[in-house]
């Protein structure tokens, strides 16, 4: 892609999120909720890049902002240096088969009815990319390259014949399928077990060195960050209170927050 | 004498793919004083031993044999009756789900009250209301607050009210079930220190039931540490985490991320779940172990002790001795 003027992939700059309360007729309470308070950061090409906060910290409302399943109150999300914001149509297509999610709940987010090929070929068949033969190509490819092998294996089966874990390789082969530049993984582990969450990582280091892919990895375990991300931004009320390389964070944390993440983590200390 | 004892416990549940083997012939035992902790994945059986201890095991699970010896009785020959008697009073359970596990249209103060009320019906209006005051003070909620009903709670605070009303009828023993997996750290860290206080002060006896390692190293003394149905290996938390023998503890401790980057992570090859419609007494990890012979996978694995109190269960003796590292 060209990128001659060294934009970063993915820009925020001052993004802030309202929620208003629902109203109610005769209420006179009119306290807004502020998701986002002037958020900045920057995603360069094959970085990924932590998001680590606590629950309500608006760490999901950043990345729900990101794929524009919802529009910032104020301030502007741009790609390659170009404003997403306005874009409509077309344009907005476009942005969205170059940025994808990964939800939390593989059991969730995994359409039942849908078989795993039907499941990964539907942005395919929405971009109108390829032919049925091509696409099936690609669908066994994708399922390879998430290590759901044999592919043939898996192509027929539906959501409820697989482990959380094959779940979740699903929905990584599905955000992945259309080669997008950027990916958005919101808490991609937290309902699996250590031993299989571990094997995500691996997994998302993987696809991260063959295909140059960015990420947003947004977690509440600091430790994951920690073991996954170049850089880590700390996320408090709606303000980013830190952002540093992985290893600077945790060895030399700044802000009284972040220490206090450090400190809570559990550990193997056999004193209590 | 121990204060829990439970002897070659199977329980099984009744699916349309068979019997599926939950709990594989568990034996332990449990002292005041000392806190059990179970570790394990997903599907490996912990829950269900912490239901069957409270008589709340689902219609379609069944004791398929074994005894639950709990102060002079057998638990698993109660009648719904008895249970009643014990469940809450004596055996308390502290539930995963915190949000679910209130009921949204009664105030907090009712809840406990409901609790007491229900073990000591002729408790005096004076004596409930001194007993929930205190119980709030333990559990560090505001008095201020205890009429509230529980959506004006946070989650933690939520979760002390479920740690007030275990500790409503004085039990002489706790499973605290995932207490704290709802929850972020912030607020773990407080509810997992106030758990190891009241226990402490109490001296009851804890069952601690968790996915994560770390979690339970913090608060118990002796480990369980269980894999498809079956206790794969025990001892003090010393022995398991720092000397690990089984195969599956080596692989669990290996994935374990902290923020301490001496601890090398070690990605594991474990991609089958194990298959709990096997015969009763086998190997639950061979569809997923890298030392495993063929053999091994013919018999039936047995206890191999490292120490007095460390033991692993495997086919192979030498690789359990010879896996020191």
């Amino acid at each position: 892609m060209s990128n001659p003027k060294k934009y970063p992939l993915i820009e925020m700059k001052a993004v802030t999120k309202e929620y208003s309360p629902r109203t109610r007729f005769f209420s006179k309470c009119q306290n807004k909720v502020l998701a986002l308070n002037s958020i900045d950061f920057s995603i360069e090409k094959g970085e990924i890049f932590g998001l680590v906060g606590q629950s309500g910290s608006g760490k999901t409302t950043c990345g729900r902002l990101l794929v524009r399943l919802e529009e910032p109150t104020s301030g502007s999300i741009c790609l390659n240096g170009s404003p997403v914001n306005k874009l409509k149509g077309v344009g907005l297509k476009t942005y969205r088969s170059k940025v994808q999610m990964i939800f939390q709940d593989p059991y969730q987010s995994l359409n039942p009815h849908l078989s795993i090929a039907e499941t990964i070929l539907e942005p395919l068949v929405v971009n109108g990319l390829g032919t049925a033969a091509t696409r099936r190509e690609k669908v066994l490819h994708t399922l390879e390259i998430v290590g759901l092998s044999p592919a043939d294996d898996f192509y027929d089966r539906y959501p409820h014949q697989l482990s959380g874990g094959q779940r979740q390789r699903v929905a990584i082969a599905r955000a992945i399928v259309l080669d997008p530049d950027f990916i958005v993984a919101d808490e991609p582990t937290s309902m699996l077990d250590a031993t299989i969450a571990i094997q995500l990582f691996q997994l998302l280091t993987q696809i991260r060195k063959r295909f140059d892919m960015a990420f947003l990895f947004i977690t509440h375990n600091l430790a994951a960050a920690n073991y996954l991300c170049d850089r880590i931004a700390v996320i408090h009320e709606g303000h980013i209170v830190e952002v540093n390389t992985a290893n600077n964070i945790i060895q030399h944390p700044e802000h009284p927050y972040t220490k206090r993440l450090i400190q809570v983590q559990p550990g193997f200390d056999f004193n209590g | 004498m121990a204060l829990l004892s439970i002897k070659n416990l199977s329980i099984g549940y009744q699916t349309k793919a068979g019997m599926l083997k939950a709990v594989d012939n568990i034996s332990f035992e449990l002292e005041r004083g000392r806190p059990l902790g179970f570790v394990g994945e997903s599907g490996c059986g912990k829950t269900t031993i912490g239901m069957a201890l409270m008589g709340l095991l689902p219609g379609n699970a069944h004791i398929l044999g074994g005894t639950i010896g709990f102060q002079d009785q057998d638990l698993t020959r109660l009648n719904e009756d008895q249970w009643r008697r014990v469940r809450g009073k004596e055996i308390a359970m502290i539930f995963q789900a915190a949000m679910n596990a209130l009921n949204p249209v009664m105030r907090v103060d009712e809840q406990v009250i409901e609790a007491i009320v229900t073990h000591t019906p002729d408790i005096s209006p004076d004596d409930l209301g001194k007993r929930i005051n205190e119980l709030f003070d333990l559990v560090e909620i505001p008095r201020a607050r205890i009429k509230d009903f529980p959506h004006e709670y946070s989650g933690g605070m939520k979760q002390r009210v479920i740690i007030a009303m275990a500790l409503a009828c004085n039990p002489k023993l706790i499973i605290a079930d995932e207490p704290t997996t709802a929850l972020d750290v912030i607020v773990q860290d407080q509810i997992l220190k106030e758990i190891k206080a009241i226990q402490k002060a109490m001296n009851t006896g804890l069952i601690f039931i968790s996915h994560d390692i770390a979690v339970v190293a913090s608060v118990c003394k002796d480990i369980c540490v269980m894999y498809g149905g079956q206790i794969v290996e025990k001892g003090t938390r010393e022995e398991v985490f720092r000397n690990p023998r089984h195969p599956y503890t080596k692989a669990l401790l290996g994935s374990y991320l902290s923020l301490d980057n001496e601890l090398s992570v070690v990605i594991p090859d474990m991609r089958e779940t194990p298959d709990l419609t096997l015969e009763s007494g086998c190997c639950r990890f061979a569809v997923n172990c890298k030392t495993c012979s063929s053999a091994c996978k013919a018999d039936t694995p047995k206890w191999i002790d490292i120490s007095r109190s460390h033991k692993a269960l495997c086919c192979d003796e030498t690789i359990i001795r010879n896996s020191h590292e």
